[in-house]
């Protein structure tokens, strides 16, 4: 089999290298060329790869654990830097290398007018190689590299407009809230260190059965593994930082914040699936903080007003869906919706970058509308992207979303347990909900009439806050529909969001025996098929409510979006995203920032300044004391000599007496 | 009489000595007492070569003589040419090395 | 034995009347002619203990040269204002001296009154001892093959010595 797993993973390093070294003084052809040879061959070789793997066929033969540096021994330790090609890891690198490439593409054009052109293709080429590091990776050891590589590129990214204090702290939000999964993760790693005594994937998974180890230990592991998931994939409680990370450019929020970087989570939940398996309880947990989680976001989203924030909130959503399919040991499910996410979710970025871009900057849906006769591309596949994750018959959407609905039924039945019934209908309405923000959004940007450059401002100080105004108007006139060079991913994405989902299981119209994605996966865990009925029922219902959505979503802003301030307090509440930052602020960032002015003025100031202070103060004080022994006399000098001598003497008298 | 006798005239000199050292200030003064140190070092030593019955006491004595002697020659020529010019000799006047 | 006794009392009171003179006078002469003094009790003492050629040396190079030495430069250096002792910048080095001399001449009293004394009876028949070269050769013989049998290097080093403060009294005594 052939195995490009090393060249996918140090091309885009160099590309980051050279970019970092000498973009500065290259063309703006130079940089491009960089950039995009770097991803696109990557890209090439994963694909390679990829089919080669597919050509492989006793399917054990398609994992293959490839040892590149020998790191550190220690006894019989022994810890060395490698890559593990196997179906999950091959899925992700194809979808990673793929839709980066298409994204690098289309920030050709995004980013024409930005002085910092290589500084962004030097970033974006950084964190496609610490991304296919982190999915690479075959022991925990350099995940967690990969892990805090990704955190640094997406904190470089959000921050890429620094000059803008609100880029600048989304950008340490982003990190901060990263960092607790990062430290959860080392925890976890540590725990898996010291009960397993290795961390090779593969030799840890294989010592599970043999090494008897607490379940407590097992549940704190899984818990430790899962902190790092919820900080990175942005489920409750670690969720904050996605919203505010649409600071920074838009072709970032697609590649990092929707369709990759926020997935490593969902990867890392498949890929220790064995370690999940020994501790139910918490791979349950899991599945419901993730349905939760997407509820939660729903809500907030049905009530933004800035496309991105929309966005962020669904990505949030969706991301729960995600954990959801794998709470219930459906691996290859969240995998699923993972691959179909990635293209639908781009592609709607993609969109609304499209948008701003040709409304110069203007993000706020109240100041768009009517944009479908100038916007003719954007129109379009926005529109795919939207039945796509609303769930729509045939669209990828529809067959990830179901996959997972109806794993959740069936765990529901099989086990009888009440809470999955629960969760079900959790992830049913989520999906009615789901449908309905988006075409909320559809309808707001693309129908009605123009309310930009003459529309109304409004001067309600809430909307201030909430949407920053970063650009001018342009007016209707000026309106056109973005370069190919940005057109053509959108349409690439569109045609993968339309079949993509085909990858999926055909069980539904008649084919019981169509499934690829997981067949492909089934060589890193087993899939139980859902029953046919429960796989009726869920997916009929969650059409339906997904129609219904839509339909209402149509009723009210179907001729365009007419923003009213409401003040109905249940609005109030979704609209302020629940006051979780206000919440936030008050418990958390004022005492910590109290507690440091506190420090600095008396740890720093009198304890430690005043410490030094005060030994210089008595050192001083000492020899301004010594120094009078010094009076120049000499018969003084001689009468010290005879103290000394006298109480050598008197050392005799008292020893003897 | 025995030997702790003259050990303790021996002793009482070598502390007038001392005390005349770190009392005047006229730098002769001070010299002689260092002289009158000297001597009663001396007594002890002759002291001890009769009670020990050794003539090792009295070959000490012997060169503290003539070192002293030597000592003398050299300490009142440094005294000299430290104080001639001045009309009051007095020791204190030597504390350039105050601190 | 009690004449030696009365003979030792007598000049330990003389010896040390006349050192508290040499301290304690105002003259400089005057110190210098209680030292003499204190020297020629301090020969007698001497002679009291047997030393013959000591004594004798004590008085001649001691009381005769040095003294004489130290009285010429007293009288080269006398100072106009016959007080020198007014304006004393440390008054307090007095008093503690004078504390500090007493502490130590008690303490030496006790330790040397508590010692212990070697007998001289054990070395009295050893045939290198010095009271049978005394009586075999006299004195004055004893004490010079005791310098020249075994200090003999000693002797020769101290002249050595006499040069170098020839020399450092020659040094000094330039004008320059």
């Amino acid at each position: 089999m052939l195995n490009l797993s090393l060249w996918v993973l140090l091309l885009p390093l160099l590309g980051f290298i050279i970019l970092g070294l000498v973009g500065r003084m290259l063309s703006r052809t130079g940089i491009l060329t960089v950039a995009w040879g770097a991803v696109g061959l990557a890209f090439l070789c994963a694909a390679l790869s990829f089919l080669s793997m597919l050509g492989t066929h006793p399917d054990s033969a398609r994992t293959v654990d490839q040892s590149v540096y020998t790191w550190a021994v220690s006894g019989t330790f022994q810890l060395s830097f490698g890559l593990l090609l196997d179906p999950l890891s091959a899925t992700m690198l194809m979808i990673v290398t793929g839709v980066g490439f298409l994204i690098h593409i289309y920030s050709a054009g995004y980013m024409e007018d930005d002085p910092g052109f290589w500084r962004f293709f030097c970033f974006m080429n950084f964190f496609i190689f610490a991304m296919v590091m982190l999915v690479t990776a075959d022991n925990f050891l350099f995940l967690l590299v990969g892990w805090g590589l990704v955190g640094l590129a997406s904190f470089l990214l959000i921050g890429f407009w620094y000059q803008r204090p609100s880029a600048v702290a989304a950008a340490q939000k982003a990190l901060v809230i990263n960092i607790i999964g990062d430290f959860g993760l080392m925890l976890a790693i540590f725990l898996i260190f010291a009960n397993y005594g290795d961390l090779n994937y593969q030799a840890v998974f294989g010592k599970l059965n043999s090494t008897a180890v607490g379940g407590g230990t097992l549940v704190a592991i899984c818990l430790l593994l899962f902190v790092a998931c919820a900080a990175k994939s942005a489920q409750l409680p670690l969720y904050m930082w996605l919203p505010d990370a649409m600071e920074g450019p838009t072709p970032v929020s697609a590649l990092i914040h929707a369709a990759t970087m926020v997935t490593a989570g969902v990867y890392l939940v498949a890929r220790a699936h064995p370690l999940f398996e020994l501790a139910p309880g918490v791979l349950y947990t899991v599945g419901a903080i993730g349905g939760v989680t997407a509820l939660f976001a729903a809500t907030i989203a049905l009530a933004q007003l800035d496309i991105k924030r929309v966005l962020a909130y669904s990505t949030i959503s969706q991301l729960g869906y995600m954990f959801m399919g794998e709470g219930v040991h459906n691996y290859a499910s969240g995998i699923f919706h993972l691959t179909t996410h990635a293209y639908f979710k781009a592609l709607l970025f993609l969109g609304a970058g499209a948008i701003i871009h040709s409304l110069n900057g203007e993000q706020d849906m109240r100041q768009m509308g009517g944009l479908r006769y100038k916007l003719q591309t954007t129109f379009w596949t926005f529109l795919i992207a939207a039945l796509a994750i609303s769930g729509i018959f045939p669209f990828a959407g529809f067959w990830s979303k179901d996959d997972i609905l109806g794993a959740v039924l069936s765990q529901a039945s099989a086990t009888g347990n009440f809470w999955f019934y629960v969760l079900w209908a959790i992830g049913l309405i989520t999906a009615g909900l789901t449908a309905f923000y988006m075409f909320r959004l559809f309808f707001g940007i693309f129908m009605g009439s123009y309310r930009g450059a003459t529309g109304a401002t409004h001067t309600d100080e809430d909307v201030e806050e909430e949407t920053p105004h970063h650009g001018g108007k342009v007016s209707y006139f000026n309106i056109h529909e973005a370069p190919s060079v940005m057109t053509v991913p959108l349409i690439i994405l569109a045609v993968l969001s339309v079949i993509g989902g085909f990858v999926g299981s055909f069980s539904l119209i008649g084919l019981p025996n169509w499934h690829p994605l997981a067949g492909f996966l089934a060589p890193v865990f087993a899939t139980s098929e859902t029953p046919l009925g429960l796989e009726w029922i869920s997916t009929g219902l969650s059409l339906l409510l997904a129609l219904l959505g839509i339909f209402f979503a149509w009723r009210m802003y179907g001729r365009g979006f007419q923003y009213r301030e409401n003040k109905n307090p249940l609005y109030q509440l979704i609209f302020h995203k629940y006051y979780v930052d206000e919440a936030l602020s008050l418990l958390i960032v004022r005492p910590v920032l109290a507690l440091a002015r506190g420090a600095t003025h008396w740890l720093e100031g009198d304890a430690l300044d005043g410490g030094s202070r005060g030994i210089a103060w008595i050192l001083r004080g000492t020899s301004a004391a010594l120094r009078r022994v010094q009076t120049g006399y000499v018969r003084n000098y001689a009468l010290a000599i005879l103290i000394g001598v006298v109480l050598m003497i008197a050392y005799y008298v008292v020893v003897r007496g | 009489m025995p030997l702790s006798a003259y050990l303790v005239v021996s002793a009482i000199l070598f502390t007038i000595g001392t005390v005349g050292v770190l009392i005047r200030r006229n730098p002769l003064v001070i010299f002689m007492s260092i002289e009158l140190m000297l001597n009663a070092a001396n007594l002890s030593f002759v002291a001890f070569s009769k009670f020990l019955d050794s003539a090792d006491g009295q070959m000490f004595v012997f060169l503290v003589l003539t070192v002293a002697a030597a000592e003398v020659v050299v300490g009142l020529a440094i005294i000299v040419s430290i104080f001639r010019t001045r009309r009051d000799i007095d020791v204190d006047d030597m504390n350039i090395l105050r601190g | 034995m009690l004449a030696t006794q009365i003979a030792f009392f007598v000049l330990a009171i003389a010896s040390i009347a006349s050192a508290l003179g040499v301290i304690t006078f105002k003259n400089a002469v005057h110190n210098a002619l209680s030292l003499i003094l204190t020297l020629l009790f301090l020969a007698l003492f001497y002679l009291q203990l047997g030393a013959m050629f000591i004594s004798i040396v004590q008085v001649l190079i001691y009381a005769g040269a040095i003294m004489v030495l130290f009285l010429f430069v007293v009288t080269m250096l006398a100072s106009e204002a016959q007080d020198t002792e007014q304006h004393d910048r440390i008054p307090w080095q007095r008093w503690v001296a004078s504390i500090l001399g007493l502490v130590l001449v008690g303490a030496l009293s006790y330790l040397l009154f508590t010692g212990t004394v070697t007998d001289k009876n054990a070395m009295a028949t050893s045939a290198n001892s010095l009271s049978h070269a005394v009586n075999t050769q006299g004195n004055i013989e004893a004490f010079g093959l005791a310098l020249f049998h075994g200090f003999a290097f000693p002797f020769e080093v101290t002249s050595l010595l006499i040069v170098v403060a020839i020399l450092g009294a020659l040094v000094f005594g330039r004008k320059a």
